[in-house]
């Protein structure tokens, strides 16, 4: 058995370990390690709880909207106001939020996740399988800043290149409402600070257009494929292929658009998009079985589950006010644009209720209370330094909680939510996998259902900006200190990487008493629970081949194990699919057939 | 003043910052490109960018530099990023606990070539605070398995400048607030008190304190220009305030209030007591009159916006006291107990003296009397 340690896994937020014993080129077992302690918990205590929105939201500084949002929708509920919030207050977070999320979603594709393919164990491989045409495709498009292969500067790609500037015209597009970003200032308990006009409308819809141009061009090649140029009628086009339709229909579609490109040339131009060119080389059961293509990059044979719902669920507490005044805070289902739910790994859907969520720290550094619900919570972290280490794992090694649903880890982020609210295309390659004996949550859907969200949050948000917005309408109701008065709170969310979770007790003085926070990343990453139950994370290591060539080639060939765990492509991937994701494929048609399809709506 | 026929090799230092200040980034670079390619000598300078108890926000406000873009500035600065745990290509990969593979493909291999000084280290970036506990040991924060204290402390032996970007890395921020358990604090501050992470006497290899440039994200302006200054070999020639901030950036004797743009509601006196009215956010808990920061001229994210325009009161990151000396955010100064850290000379002398009307003065003077007392 060899031991495999990433440390630091970069290219995400924050700082995580992960761990993994590999036998014979497989990981037989994995430990997934936060390792780093800020206490905002016990810094907030004592405060006065509207400061909360803005010292929560500095969590993080890539989708910090969601902290600020569930944050004043605690706020809301500890001072009892949440059926008064303005309805076009709840928009303008709405729309903070959307522009965020697309923004975050974005940088976890092109900023974070795609330049994985361009490691050059990559190049070994696929010109191993004589695809060196799609390997300069990968690094033409995806490498990074500041990169060299074998000491020979490789310039940043096009499509990288292409999208820090759309991150940042998000960005701008959201302090338009919110003054600035990252860390924006206009979402407060009772409402919002912003009073937008007429002309921010506009300027926010301009920088909605040269968004959806790169999305567009770069991303679903829809320029390309049907000829379509107008930004604003990009989201409805590609969703009324995917979205719109039934499952069987959208995932038939999709193959449909794939199987009409050409495999002698990869290029843009030819339609290969980069959601094109990773939905059908990401995957062995869409790319080589069902499309017929020589070779793959096998990211559904990793980062999946056993079939067993006592292991794994899928959590989402829903996202998105209803455009109306006021809103539930312990949204319900079908309450939020994006419905919660929990669905069981073996795919059963029940209503959420958020009192079913506890935390364990029987592998966390922390003493205080296990199995607690957050209301309850504690936070008392270990104080000897000897007390922290990472390479026992049969003690703490961990600063993250791990949170469980009735007792069950949860996967949470945007395969979770279109699960729960089952989503036409996801759900149709979700069914596909599980029926041809693959996991159906993996690498590939993963990244998959990132993608497709951006493109319905885009067509919504076109809708909350140009249609619900109402520069006339009412921003704030009020809200003083008193009316928090030994109170408590939820505040249930999402943000782009899942499920989130505010929730407030305060005193007689309407200070803080308690404030605890779950966040999506502890859901995703958290290490073993008092039961042993391993972290979703965790769990999807557990399986998957380490290193690419033997999950891609299948074969080690005569390339000996010790070259393989030096590149361990898996531990990549699979840590950072629950950040970033890319893609947008397809599912099940008749094995061999590798027929053209019609596409009715274009 | 026609800045293009500058020879800015010869400016005084005050001069030289207010000019790259008032040409914005963009133009300063495009005009001295000549300078600073010369001053390259066609090496790459070498950036490495440690993040500690950090959120990213201020790589990801460094993302969203406007004019120049990051990348723009990148290329035009000669900028080599050889260690960014949040862009780089590599990560840190350990088998049966030995580092493997090459510094192109282990991050942690990459960052022990410029700790050992096998490759120079031109600017060291710092984001996010410095955590010492528990017991000193600096655990509480730890990156490839060392804790980051001890990374800081072997990348500034060998770095030639120091920046420390983001409130938490200048003064400690929201990680060392009140509250805070893990002994988090900034490279030579914790809050207004000079020291830190580094010691009140760490110099670089360059003969500087660290560059503290704050703020909650720090702006990416600040950051070129400074980058910009540095590379062209002007970084001797920033000038620093009390707490190591540059002034042209966070003037001594200026607060964001002076050009606030809801400026002329205050001084009419139309104070606003509930939000979402679209006038002066003094009463509303506004601590611009104690900010000392141009967020009101220069704007944030190309300009569209800042705090007050969007209606929320400043909640005074830019401060060394952020976020204890200026919350509770919500509750006006006049209101408040302490306003810990600040210098009322300076709010007396900003706020009264511009103030021709209205509760303003009047809170001022109440603040005052408060300190003297």
């Amino acid at each position: 058995m060899t031991i495999v340690v990433v440390d630091p896994l970069t290219r995400i937020e924050g700082h995580l370990r992960l761990t993994a014993e590999v036998s014979d080129g497989v990981i037989t077992n994995a430990h997934s390690s936060g390792t780093m302690y800020r206490g905002l918990e016990q810094i907030l205590k004592g405060r006065d709880p509207r400061d909360a929105s803005r010292i929560t939201q500095r969590i993080c500084g890539v989708c910090p909207t969601c902290h600020a949002i569930a944050s004043v929708s605690v706020l809301d509920d500890a001072f009892g106001i949440t059926g008064s919030i303005p309805k076009d207050a709840l928009v303008v977070r709405n729309i903070l939020q959307g522009l965020n999320a697309i923004a975050s979603h974005a940088t976890h594709i092109w900023v974070l996740w795609l330049p994985d393919l361009t490691h050059p164990i990559y190049k070994t491989i696929l010109e191993t399988v004589n695809l060196k045409s799609v390997w300069d495709e990968f690094v033409g498009r995806f490498a990074p800043i500041s990169y060299s292969i074998e000491g020979k500067a490789v310039p940043p790609g096009s499509s990288y290149l292409a999208a820090i500037p759309e991150k940042k015209a998000l960005h701008e597009a959201e302090a338009i409402l919110g003054g600035k970003m990252p860390h924006q200032m206009a979402t407060i308990v009772g409402g919002v600070t912003c009073t937008p006009t007429i002309g921010d409308i506009g300027k926010i819809a301009s920088y909605y257009v040269r968004v959806m141009e790169f999305v567009n061009h770069y991303a679903l090649g829809l320029d390309a494929l049907f000829g379509i140029t107008d930004p604003l009628e990009v989201a409805d086009a590609w969703l009324g292929l995917t979205h719109d339709v039934s499952k069987d229909k959208a995932v038939e579609n999709l193959l449909g658009i794939l199987g009409g490109l050409p495999t002698d040339d990869f290029s843009r131009e030819a339609g290969w998009s980069d959601v094109a060119l990773l939905a059908a080389f990401g995957s062995e059961l869409i790319g080589e079985t069902l499309l017929g293509l020589p070779a793959s990059l096998k990211l559904d044979m990793i980062g999946g589950y056993p079939a067993d719902p006592t292991k794994i669920g899928f959590l989402s507490y829903g996202w998105y006010y209803a455009i109306k005044e006021g809103y539930d805070p312990t949204s319900t289902k079908g309450e939020r644009f994006i419905t919660s739910g929990f669905t069981s790994g073996d795919l059963k859907y029940e209503n959420f209720n958020h009192l079913n969520v506890t935390e364990h720290v029987a592998h966390s550094f922390y003493t205080s209370g296990n199995d607690l619900r957050p209301w309850n919570g504690e936070t008392e972290p270990v104080k000897k330094a000897a007390d922290i280490k990472y390479d026992d794992p049969t003690a703490k090694y961990s600063w993250l909680k791990a949170p469980r649903y009735k007792g069950i880890p949860c996967e949470v982020g945007p395969l979770s939510r279109m699960i729960n609210a089952k989503e036409p295309l996801v759900m149709g390659l979700v069914e596909a996998f599980l029926k041809n004996g693959y996991s159906p949550a993996n690498v590939y859907t993963r990244m998959l259902a990132r993608a497709q969200e951006i493109i319905i949050l885009a067509r919504e948000l076109k809708k909350w900006v140009l249609v619900d917005l109402d520069p006339n309408g009412k921003f704030y109701t009020h809200a003083d200190l008193s009316m928090a008065k030994d109170s408590k709170g939820v505040g249930l969310w999402e943000g782009p990487r899942g499920a989130l979770g505010h929730w407030i007790v305060t005193d007689e003085n309407s200070k803080i008493k308690s404030y605890q926070l779950v966040v999506p990343s502890t859901w995703n990453l958290s290490p073993r629970d008092a039961n042993g139950k391993l972290g979703p994370t965790e769990l999807g290591l557990v399986g998957s081949k380490v290193g690419p060539i033997g999950n891609v080639l299948s074969t080690l060939g005569a390339i000996p194990l010790s070259k393989e765990v030096e590149n361990p492509t898996a531990i990549f991937h699979v840590g950072r699919s629950y950040d970033p994701c890319l893609a947008c494929a397809v599912h099940t048609i008749d094995k061999g057939t590798n027929k053209k399809y019609e596409l009715r709506l274009l | 003043m026609n800045f293009k026929s500058l020879d800015i090799t010869k400016l005084d230092r005050r001069t030289f910052l207010k000019v790259a200040a008032a040409m914005g980034a963009a133009t300063f670079i495009g005009t001295y490109k000549a300078d600073i390619v010369k001053a390259l000598e066609l090496s790459d300078t070498n950036i490495v960018w440690l993040e500690g108890a950090d959120c990213c926000g201020c790589s990801e406000s460094f993302l969203n530099a406007a004019y120049p873009d990051v990348i723009q500035a990148i290329t035009r600065l000669g900028i080599y990023v050889g260690y960014h745990e949040t862009l780089m290509m590599q990560q840190g990969v350990f088998v049966d606990g030995r580092l493997v593979g090459t510094s192109e493909l282990n991050s942690e291999l990459a960052l022990e070539e410029y700790m050992t000084g096998k490759k120079p280290l031109d600017v060291l970036v710092i984001e996010g605070s410095i955590a010492d506990g528990p017991e000193g040991s600096g655990m509480y924060t730890t990156v490839g398995g060392h804790p980051f204290k001890e990374l800081v402390e072997r990348c500034a032996k060998q770095a030639s400048y120091v920046v420390a970007i983001g409130s938490c890395a200048t003064y400690g921020g929201i990680p060392a607030a009140k509250g805070s358990v893990t002994g988090n604090m900034g490279a030579q501050f914790l809050q207004t008190a000079k020291g830190g992470f580094l010691g009140a006497n760490y110099v670089s290899k360059a003969g500087l304190p660290v560059v503290n440039i704050p703020c909650c994200p720090a702006h990416p302006d600040w950051l070129t220009l400074t980058l910009a200054s540095i590379i062209i070999g002007k970084g001797g020639l920033i000038e620093l305030d009390r707490y190591n901030r540059p002034t042209v950036f966070f003037p001594p004797d200026y607060t964001i209030h002076e050009n606030c743009p809801r400026r002329g509601f205050y001084d009419l006196g139309q104070l606003d007591t509930e939000f979402a009215e679209g006038h002066c956010l003094w009463k509303l808990g506004c601590k611009a009159p104690i900010t000392h920061a141009d967020c009101a001229t220069r704007l944030w994210n190309a300009s569209v916006n800042m705090c007050t325009q969007a209606g929320s009161p400043c909640i005074g990151c830019a401060e060394p006291v952020f976020p204890d000396g200026t919350s509770p955010f919500y509750v006006g100064m006049e209101m408040m107990s302490t306003l810990a850290g600040v210098d009322i000379d300076t709010i007396a002398k900003v706020a009264i003296g511009a103030a021709a009307v209205g509760v303003g003065a009047h809170a001022v003077r109440r603040i005052v009397m408060k300190e003297n007392e």
